[in-house]
C-alpha cells in the first residue's frame, strides 16, 4: 500500500485526487470558513459586520466539531472496550 | 422614491434564477454588489476546491435518460448530485466533463477513494447548498423590496440606536 502511494504521481490537476490523504482533517478548515462566510453574508444586514461575524461563526463551528469528534471518539472507545 | 425603487427591483423568480446561473447574481440585481461578490467567490471556490481535492469524478450525475428503474430511483442513486447541481451551470459542465473522464481510457482509473472522495464530494455539495441559501435569501429580499418593506435584511435586535424616536420614554420609578 505504501509502495503504491510512493509511486503516485500527480500529473492531472482537477482529474486526479490531490495527494493530501495524510492531511485530510485540515481540509475541513476551508469548508468551515466558506460556510461561515456565506451564511453570515446572507444573515448580516451590513456587509461591514461580515468579517467579524464570520470569524466568530467559524470559531464556533470548529469548537462544536472538535467537541462532537471527541465525544464520538470516546463513545467508540467505550463501546470497543465493552464489546 | 419607493415606487422608483420598486420598478427597478427584479421580481423574485428572476432573482432566484440569476442566483442559480451565477452564484450571488441575485444580490447583484438588488444592487448589493459586495454581498454578491463575496457569495460568488466563496461558493465557486468551494466547488472548484472540491474538484481539486477529489478530482472531477466527484461530480457524478445520475443517468436521467437511462433504462433501469424510474427517474426518481436513478436520481436517488446519486443523491450528492442533488446538492451539487444547486451551485449552478458549472455543476452541469463539471458533470459532463466527469462523464468524459469516465469514458476516457487514460483517465477512467483516476478516481478518488475513501476520505478524499468524501471530502471532495462534500465540498461541491456544500457549495451548492450554500448557493440555495443565498438564492432563497436574495429572492426573499427582492420580495420585501417589491412589497415596499425596504428594511433590507434580517431585523436587527433592538438596540438604543434602533428604537424609534416616537416611542414614549419609560418612566423610572
Amino acid at each position: 500500500m505504501l509502495a503504491i502511494l510512493a509511486e503516485y504521481s500527480y500529473s492531472h490537476p482537477f482529474v486526479q485526487p490531490l495527494p493530501v490523504w495524510d492531511y485530510w482533517p485540515w481540509l475541513l478548515l476551508p469548508l468551515c470558513a466558506g460556510v461561515a462566510i456565506v451564511y453570515k453574508s446572507a444573515k448580516c444586514a451590513s456587509m461591514r459586520r461580515v468579517p467579524w461575524e464570520a470569524t466568530v461563526a467559524f470559531a464556533w463551528i470548529l469548537i462544536f466539531m472538535v467537541t462532537a469528534g471527541a465525544i464520538l471518539a470516546g463513545l467508540v472507545k467505550v463501546l470497543e472496550s465493552k464489546g | 422614491m419607493v415606487d422608483e425603487q420598486k420598478s427597478l427591483t427584479a421580481p423574485p423568480p428572476v432573482v432566484a434564477l440569476a442566483g442559480w446561473v451565477v452564484p450571488g447574481a441575485g444580490y447583484w440585481l438588488l444592487g448589493q454588489r459586495a454581498r454578491a461578490i463575496t457569495v460568488c467567490v466563496t461558493v465557486l471556490m468551494l466547488f472548484v476546491a472540491g474538484i481539486l481535492i477529489g478530482g472531477i469524478r466527484v461530480i457524478d450525475a445520475p443517468h436521467l435518460f437511462g433504462t433501469s428503474g424510474n427517474i426518481v430511483s436513478r436520481i436517488l442513486e446519486k443523491p450528492w448530485f442533488v446538492g451539487q447541481v444547486l451551485a449552478g451551470p458549472i455543476s452541469l459542465i463539471a458533470a459532463y466533463l466527469s462523464g468524459l473522464a469516465a469514458k476516457s481510457p487514460e483517465l477512467k482509473d483516476m478516481v478518488a477513494h475513501a476520505r478524499l472522495a468524501d471530502i471532495g464530494t462534500l465540498y461541491a455539495a456544500v457549495a451548492g447548498m450554500l448557493n440555495l441559501l443565498t438564492i432563497v435569501d436574495s429572492s426573499s429580499r427582492a420580495a420585501r423590496l417589491l412589497n415596499g418593506d425596504d428594511n433590507d435584511a434580517t431585523p436587527a435586535s433592538p438596540s438604543p440606536a434602533n428604537v424609534p424616536a416616537s416611542r414614549p420614554a419609560r418612566s423610572t420609578p
